[in-house]
C-alpha cells in the first residue's frame, strides 16, 4: 500500500545533491553553443537581412535564417487559420525579442558576437502595443486575421443559461474593470535544449527542458520536414514549467536546425534576459464584469466584457481565452452568463501557457465582486460563497460535469483555520482577511488524443519495476506519484521503483504534463498497465502455487503459505524478453468532450477540483505595504496519493499567486521588456511570505484514479482575489488592477484620506526648464529623442563593427597598494572590489575597458579601525557582511541598513566602497535602453514616459530621473561620515554630503580610488533608526529614511540628521527640518507635518512617483517613532 | 588573456584556464564537471550557483575566478555534513524541480553551521537568510522547515 503515503521523491538523494542532469548540464553530447539574434523593434519590416559577415566570424559554425525553412514555414501551435508564427522573422517582425537569425559557434561568446555581427535593416512601423491601442481607430493590424476585425485574432460570445431571468432577478448589481497583468513563470531552469543530427541515421535526438515532449516531436517534425520517428525526445531533468515549457517553445526547432545544419549537436539555452523578456508570459487579462445578486444573497447574473492580451502571435491564446471565460459558467449557479470576449493581437511577446490558464485572472473579477456584494448584502463573504455553491453530480452553465465538489467543506477549512469568526469580531487596525474560491479541471480535452494516455511497466528478473511514460516531470513529482501507483498495484516497495519518462523510443504514447492532467492521465495509465501485468503475474503464479486468490506483496506473489517472487515470474513467464515482461496499455478517458471552436460549452475534465484561499494581511498606512500574514489554502484533492507532493504543489502555487497579486508584473517601454532581471521582478523570496498553510480535504472521487483529483494549477487561481479582498477589508481600498503594489494603496489611501500634495512649481523658477522638458516629451521630445536621437550615440553593447575587430586583451591587475591601483587605473581601466557587478555589466555591454584593476586585497583597505576617540574608519574593502557585524553594537542602525542590502551571498562579496560607488540601478538604465546617461545627450531619458513608479526621483532630478542606489549612503550620511579617496595626485578628504554629484555619480575621477570612510565619535554617540521601503526581500530601496540624534532624559533632541533615500538623485538631507525639531522634544505628527511641508517645498514628482513622497515621509515617521521608543534602538 | 588559475575546490587542488572575466560558476561547471552549480540568471540574483568560499555563502555566477583565493565548496563536496539535511529536504517537501536546490542546500549548511543570534527566532533567522535563494516551485514552507528541523537536532 503505497497511495497516500508520504514517499520521498524516487530520486532525492541525487536531486537534492544537485547531480541530476537538465540538459545545460550534459556534457555529451559534446556540442556546439547557441544565440539569438532578436529584433530591438516591436514592429517593422526587415528591409535586408545579411548574415555574411556572421558566418566569417571566428568559431561560428552555422548561421540560421529563415531561408533555411520553407517559405511557408509556420509553427502548428493550434492550427489552420491560428498558425501564424514562422520559425524566424521573414519580412517582419512584430515584437521585440522576435527571433531573426541563430547562430551556433564553439562559444558562447563567439555565437553572441556573429549574432552582432548580422546586418539587418529594419523601417519601423506605428507599433499597437497594448490592446487599448490596437484596438483604436486607424490602429496599424498586426496580422489578417478571420475575424473580420483589426487586431481581433479571435472573439467569442455567448449567452449561457437565462439571461433574461437572471436580469429579472438582479436586486444588487456591482460593476468594475479589472486588470490581470502579463506576469512570467520565472522557472528557475532557463528553457534549453541539446540537439544532436545523426546524418547516416537521419534522426535527430534532443534533450529539451519540457513538460511534453510529444508537443515538441511533432513541431520540430513539421518545421524540419521529418517524420516524427525521426525525432527522438531523450529523458532529462527539467527545472520547473507551470506552462512555460508546456507547448513548444522557438528554442527547440532552433537548436535542432542548427545541430542539423552545424553536423555537430547545438546547446541553445535562454538567458535569464530572454526568459523574461522573448519567452511567453501569462496573458494579460482585462475584465470588465457586472454581477447581478439578488436580495438574498444568490448570484443571479455575471455579464462581461473581456479582453485578452495575446501578444504578437496566437500560440495558446484562443484556448487560454476560452478556459479563462468557462470561469463565469463554471463555479457558480447563476441563472445566466453574458460574455463577449477578445484576443487581441499586439506587438509585444506572444503569451503563453501559464498555470491556471486565464482562470486566475476571471476569478479576480468575479471573486472580487463577490465580496463587493457580500458588503453590500451585509452578509459575511464565506457565508454569501456557501449559498452559492454548485451542487455535486450537476451539470454547469459552461457544460462542466461536476463529480464531488467538496468546496463548502474547503470555505470551512479556511473559517476555521483563520479563525475568521474571531479574527473579523476583534479587529486589529490595518489587519484584514480576504477569501476566495476557485475551480480547476483535472486535465483538459483540448487536443485531439487528450483523453488518452498509454504506459508501460516492465517488471525484471531481479524483481525490480520500471514504469515508462512518454511525458515528463518538470518538478511536480508525476514520476514519485507514478511509482507509488504502480508499487501500489504490484505489492512492492516504491523504492524499487524506477521511471523512465520522456524517451522517444522506450516510452509510450502520452500527451505531457499540462491542464493538470499529469495525475489523472497517467495515474490512471499506468495504472492500468500494472494491474493488467499484477494479472498476468498473479496466473503466472497459479501455475505455480495452484489455483486460487493470490496477492502480491513485498515483492512476491502470495497464496496461503505458498510465495513465489516476481522475479521468479518473469523468468517462468513466455512473453519475457531478456530478463524483463513487460506490459504496455492505453487508457481511454470516455466522457468528456473536446474543446473545439465552433461549441460554447463542454465537459473538458473528467473531474474538477475546488479550492478556498483565506489570507490576513497587514496594510502599512504609511507606505501602502502590504505583508501576508497568515494564508490557509483548503483544497478538494480528492485522494491525495502523496501528501506531502500536494501540500507542496499547494503553497507552491499559493505563493506564486500571491507573488502576482503583491508584485510580479511585466514592464514594458516601447514595447520591449524593462525589467528582465529578477532583480526588477517582485517575486516572493523567502522572507516575504508567511508560513502557508495548505489543507487537504479529506475524500475520494470515483472519476479520478484511485481517487484523485487534480492540484496542480488549481493552487494559483484563488490567491489574486483572496488578497485584495483581505486588502478591502483591511483598510477599505478596492484594487482592481494587479498586483497589488505599494504605490497603488498609497494613491488610493490618499484619495481616501483627502490628502493632496501642492508643488507651487510656479514660484520655483528654478524647476521651469525642466517642467518644460517634461511637457514636451509626451508631445514630440520623446519620440524624436528615441526615433533619430538614438541614432547619435555610441549605442549600447559594442556596435557592429566592432564585433570582429581586434579587441585589446583583457588584463585583471590585483594591486597590492593603493599607489598601484591608481597607477594602474591612470593607463585607463575599471576598479573591482566585491566583483558583484563587474561581470553582469561585462556580460551585458560588452563594450568595455580592458582592464580590471581589483584593490579587494589591498590590506590598508581590508581595515576596519576604532579610534581612540571612538571613532571608526571603515576600509573600502570592508565587506558589507563584516560591517554589519562591526557595527551591531555601535550602530545598530547602520547594521540594520546593511542587513536590507541584497542577499548575504551578495554581503560576503560586496564592499563598502563598491556599494557607495555603485552605479544608477534605474531598470532602464540597467537593461538595455540607449538612455542619456548610457548613450549621450541627444538620447532620452525613458523613465518620464516609461514605469518610473518605484526606482526615480520625486524630488530634484533634471534630464536623468535616477537616484543613487545605495542604503549605505543614505545612513551614513545621517552619521557624518567622511570618505578618503586616494589618486595619483595624493589623498584628500570629503564629507559623504559632497561626495555625491549625482545618481551613482560621484567626484571620484577615473584614477581615483574610495580608500576608507571615517564616522565621528559624536555621530556614533547619537540614536540611530534606518527605514526602507523595498517591494521585496533585498530590493533596492524604493524609499529609505535615516535618522539620528543625540537624545537627552528629558526625551530632547540635539544634533538631529534626518536623510532620505531614493526619492532624489543623491541621498536628501532635510536640514530645515532637523533644525526645527533641535533642542525640542519632538511629536510623530510634528516631524511628519515638517517633513511633508519640506517635500512639498521642494517636490517635483514624475506623473506616477508622486506617492514616493507620502511613502518617505511615512518612512520618516516610523524611524521617528523607534527613536523615541527605546525598542530596537540601544544608543 | 587566459591564464592558469589554482584553486583549491572540494578540498582538492585544482588548475584551470582563465580569463579576466571568467566567473567561478562557469570554471566549476565547465571545467570541473561540477554540475551542482547551476545557472540560472548570471547576475547573482537567485543563489542557483551559491558556493562556499572560505565558508560564506557566495554567488559563483558572476565572482570573478581569478580572485578567489580561498577554499570553494560546492554541494558535490558538502559530503556527510548534507545528508541529514538532504533527507529533511526530501521529507518536508523542500524542493519539487530541483534546480535551486544544491544552492539551497549549500547555503543551509553554511547556515546551520551558525550559532542563532540570541534574541532572535529561528524561523525567521532562517526566512532572512534563505531570501538570496529564489525558489519558483515550494513556496518555501518546506525549505524553511527542513532547516529548522536539522537545526533543532542539531541543537
Amino acid at each position: 500500500m503505497s497511495i497516500g503515503d508520504r514517499i520521498r521523491p524516487i530520486d532525492w538523494r541525487e536531486r537534492s545533491r544537485g547531480t541530476v542532469d537538465y540538459a545545460a548540464d550534459l556534457a555529451a553530447p559534446a556540442h556546439l553553443h547557441a544565440a539569438v539574434l532578436r529584433s530591438p523593434h516591436p514592429y517593422a519590416r526587415l528591409l535586408e537581412l545579411d548574415v555574411g559577415r556572421a558566418e566569417r566570424m571566428p568559431g561560428v559554425r552555422a548561421v540560421l535564417t529563415h531561408r533555411d525553412f520553407p517559405p511557408d514555414a509556420l509553427y502548428v501551435h493550434r492550427g489552420g487559420p491560428l498558425s501564424d508564427r514562422p520559425p524566424l522573422a521573414r519580412d517582419v517582425v512584430r515584437n521585440v525579442g522576435q527571433e531573426i537569425v541563430a547562430v551556433a559557434a564553439d562559444t558562447r561568446e563567439q555565437a553572441e558576437a556573429a549574432c552582432r555581427a548580422v546586418r539587418v535593416r529594419y523601417r519601423p512601423l506605428r507599433a499597437p502595443l497594448t490592446i487599448a491601442a490596437a484596438l483604436a481607430p486607424g490602429a496599424r493590424a498586426l496580422h489578417v486575421r478571420t475575424t473580420g476585425e483589426r487586431n481581433v485574432a479571435v472573439r467569442w460570445t455567448a449567452d449561457w443559461g437565462d439571461v433574461a431571468a437572471g436580469r429579472a432577478a438582479a436586486v444588487h448589481t456591482v460593476e468594475g474593470s479589472f486588470v490581470y497583468p502579463s506576469v512570467s513563470h520565472a522557472v528557475m531552469e532557463p528553457n534549453t535544449t541539446l540537439a544532436a543530427w545523426d546524418a547516416e541515421r537521419e534522426v535527430l535526438e534532443l534533450w529539451t527542458s519540457t513538460q511534453s515532449p510529444w508537443f515538441i516531436v511533432k513541431e520540430v517534425a513539421h518545421l524540419l520536414g521529418l517524420s516524427r520517428e525521426q525525432v527522438i525526445c531523450r529523458e532529462v531533468a527539467v527545472g520547473g514549467g507551470f506552462g512555460a515549457k508546456s507547448k513548444i517553445s522557438e528554442h527547440e526547432v532552433l537548436a535542432a536546425a542548427l545541430a542539423r545544419k552545424a553536423g555537430t549537436p547545438v546547446l541553445l539555452a535562454l538567458t535569464r534576459e530572454e526568459e523574461f523578456a522573448a519567452n511567453k508570459p501569462r496573458h494579460r487579462f482585462e475584465t470588465h464584469l457586472r454581477t447581478s445578486a439578488d436580495a438574498d444573497g444568490r448570484l443571479r447574473l455575471f455579464e462581461a466584457d473581456i479582453r485578452v492580451d495575446n501578444g504578437a502571435y496566437n500560440h495558446m491564446g484562443s484556448s487560454v481565452m476560452r478556459v479563462g471565460v468557462i470561469t463565469l459558467g463554471s463555479m457558480y449557479r447563476p441563472d445566466g452568463v453574458s460574455f463577449d470576449a477578445r484576443l487581441v493581437d499586439t506587438a509585444t511577446q506572444a503569451g503563453g501557457q501559464f498555470r491556471g490558464y486565464g482562470t486566475p485572472q476571471v476569478s479576480l473579477a468575479v471573486e472580487s465582486q463577490v465580496d463587493e456584494l457580500a458588503e453590500r448584502l451585509g452578509i459575511d463573504p464565506i457565508e454569501l460563497r456557501l449559498r452559492n455553491l454548485g451542487a455535486e453530480w450537476t451539470t454547469t452553465l459552461c457544460g462542466y460535469e461536476v463529480t464531488t465538489n467538496r468546496l463548502g467543506a474547503c470555505l470551512e477549512a479556511v473559517r476555521d483555520g483563520l479563525d475568521w469568526n474571531g479574527r473579523r469580531a476583534d479587529r486589529t487596525p490595518g489587519r484584514g482577511l480576504g477569501v476566495a474560491v476557485g475551480m480547476h479541471g483535472s486535465g483538459a480535452y483540448a487536443y485531439e488524443f487528450a483523453n488518452r494516455a498509454d504506459a508501460a511497466v516492465d517488471v525484471y528478473e531481479n524483481g525490480g519495476v520500471r514504469v515508462r511514460f512518454g511525458g515528463a516531470d518538470a518538478g511536480t513529482g508525476q514520476r514519485t506519484i507514478l511509482a507509488q501507483v504502480a508499487a501500489h498495484e504490484l505489492g512492492v516497495d516504491p523504492a524499487d521503483v524506477d521511471v523512465l519518462s520522456m524517451d522517444g523510443e522506450q516510452t509510450p504514447f502520452d500527451l505531457g504534463a499540462w491542464s493538470s492532467r499529469g495525475t489523472h492521465m497517467t495515474g490512471s495509465s499506468v495504472g492500468q498497465a500494472a494491474r493488467e501485468l499484477a494479472e498476468k503475474l498473479k496466473d503466472l503464479a497459479r501455475e505455480k502455487l495452484g489455483p486460487g486468490d493470490v496477492v502480491l506483496a513485498g515483492g512476491h506473489a502470495v497464496r496461503g503459505e505458498g510465495s513465489v517472487s516476481l522475479g521468479d515470474l518473469v523468468r517462468l513467464s513466455p512473453d519475457s524478453r531478456d530478463g524483463v515482461l513487460s506490459h504496455e496499455t492505453s487508457y481511454v478517458l470516455e466522457g468528456t468532450e473536446m474543446l473545439t471552436p465552433d461549441r460554447d460549452t463542454a465537459n473538458l475534465s473528467p473531474t474538477y477540483a475546488f479550492a478556498a484561499h483565506g489570507a490576513e494581511v497587514q496594510v502599512d498606512r504609511r507606505t501602502g505595504k502590504v505583508t501576508v500574514l497568515d494564508y490557509v489554502a483548503a483544497h478538494d484533492v480528492g485522494q491525495a496519493i502523496n501528501p506531502t507532493l500536494v501540500e507542496g504543489q499547494i503553497t507552491g502555487g499559493a505563493a506564486m499567486g500571491i507573488g502576482a497579486a503583491l508584485g510580479e508584473e511585466i514592464v514594458r517601454e516601447g514595447g520591449r521588456v524593462v525589467n528582465s532581471a529578477y532583480v526588477n521582478y517582485a517575486l516572493p523570496r523567502s522572507a516575504d511570505l508567511p508560513r502557508i498553510r495548505p489543507v487537504i480535504v479529506g475524500g475520494s472521487d470515483p472519476a479520478g484514479p484511485y481517487g484523485a483529483k487534480s492540484v496542480g494549477e488549481m493552487s494559483i487561481i484563488p490567491p489574486g482575489a483572496a488578497i485584495v479582498n483581505a486588502i478591502y477589508d483591511a483598510v477599505g481600498v478596492r484594487i482592481r488592477e494587479l498586483p497589488a503594489t505599494p504605490d497603488k494603496i498609497l494613491a488610493a489611501l490618499a484619495e481616501q484620506e483627502g490628502r493632496v500634495r501642492r508643488f507651487g512649481l510656479w514660484r520655483r523658477p528654478d524647476r521651469w526648464w525642466v517642467a518644460l522638458v517634461r511637457w514636451a516629451y509626451p508631445r514630440g521630445l520623446h519620440h524624436v529623442l528615441h526615433r533619430w536621437g538614438t541614432g547619435f550615440g555610441p549605442g549600447v553593447g559594442p556596435r557592429p563593427d566592432e564585433a570582429d575587430a581586434a579587441v585589446p586583451a583583457e588584463e585583471l591587475v590585483v594591486a597590492d597598494t593603493v599607489s598601484a591601483a591608481t597607477a594602474a587605473l591612470a593607463a585607463g581601466g575599471v576598479v573591482v572590489g566585491g566583483g558583484t557587478d563587474v561581470l553582469t555589466e561585462a556580460r551585458l555591454h560588452p563594450s568595455r575597458p580592458s582592464r580590471l584593476v581589483s584593490v579587494a586585497e589591498l590590506t590598508e583597505l581590508r581595515v576596519l579601525r576604532w579610534r581612540d576617540d571612538g571613532g571608526v574608519e571603515i576600509g573600502a574593502a570592508v565587506t558589507l557582511a563584516e560591517l554589519a557585524t562591526e557595527l551591531a553594537a555601535s550602530a545598530p542602525a547602520v547594521a540594520a541598513a546593511v542587513r536590507t542590502i541584497a542577499s548575504p551571498q551578495i554581503r560576503n562579496a560586496a564592499t563598502v566602497g563598491g556599494n557607495l560607488v555603485q552605479e544608477k540601478r534605474c531598470w532602464f538604465f540597467r537593461n538595455g535602453f540607449p538612455c542619456y546617461k548610457r548613450n549621450g545627450a541627444t538620447s532620452p531619458c525613458y523613465a518620464l514616459l516609461g514605469d518610473h513608479r518605484f526606482q526615480h526621483a520625486a524630488v530634484g532630478a533634471h534630464r536623468c530621473q535616477a537616484v543613487t542606489p545605495s542604503d549605505l549612503a543614505t545612513v551614513l550620511l545621517a552619521y557624518d561620515a567622511e570618505v578618503v579617496i586616494a589618486g595619483t595626485a595624493g589623498r584628500r578628504t570629503v564629507s559623504l554630503a559632497d561626495f555625491y554629484t549625482g545618481p551613482g555619480e560621484t567626484v571620484l575621477g577615473p584614477t581615483d580610488v574610495v580608500v576608507r570612510l571615517c564616522v565621528p565619535a559624536a555621530a556614533l554617540r547619537r540614536r540611530g533608526a534606518f527605514e526602507k521601503l523595498a517591494l521585496y526581500t533585498g530590493d533596492f530601496s524604493t524609499a529609505s529614511v535615516a535618522l539620528t540624534a543625540a537624545i537627552d532624559d528629558e526625551g530632547g533632541w540635539t544634533d538631529v540628521r534626518l536623510v532620505l533615500g531614493a526619492v532624489a538623485p543623491t541621498p536628501w538631507r532635510l536640514t530645515t527640518v532637523e533644525r526645527a525639531v533641535d533642542g525640542t522634544v519632538p511629536r510623530v505628527a510634528e516631524l511628519r507635518r515638517l517633513v511633508d511641508a519640506e517635500l512639498d517645498r521642494h517636490g517635483h514628482p514624475l506623473p506616477g512617483n508622486v506617492w514616493k513622497l507620502d511613502a518617505v515621509a511615512g518612512l520618516a515617521e516610523t524611524a521617528a517613532e523607534r527613536l523615541l521608543t527605546t525598542e530596537g534602538v540601544l544608543r | 588573456m587566459p591564464e592558469s588559475t589554482a584553486l583549491r575546490v572540494n578540498g582538492a587542488q585544482v588548475t584551470v584556464t582563465t580569463e579576466p572575466r571568467t566567473s567561478l560558476a562557469r570554471v566549476l561547471r565547465e571545467q570541473l564537471r561540477l554540475t551542482s552549480v547551476k545557472l540560472a540568471c548570471e547576475r547573482g540574483e537567485c543563489g542557483a550557483c551559491t558556493v562556499l568560499i572560505d565558508g560564506a555563502p557566495r554567488m559563483s555566477c558572476i565572482t570573478p575566478a581569478r580572485l578567489v583565493r580561498r577554499d570553494v565548496v560546492t554541494a558535490e563536496g558538502l559530503g556527510e555534513e548534507a545528508h541529514d539535511l538532504q533527507a529533511a529536504f526530501a521529507d518536508h517537501g523542500a524542493f519539487q524541480c530541483g534546480f535551486c536546490t544544491s544552492g539551497q542546500l549549500v547555503h543551509a549548511a553554511a547556515i546551520l553551521r551558525e550559532e542563532l543570534p540570541a534574541g532572535v527566532e529561528l524561523e525567521p533567522f532562517v526566512r532572512q537568510r534563505l531570501s538570496g535563494n529564489i525558489c519558483r516551485c515550494t513556496g518555501y514552507n518546506g525549505l524553511v522547515d527542513a532547516v529548522c528541523a536539522v537545526a533543532e537536532e542539531r541543537r
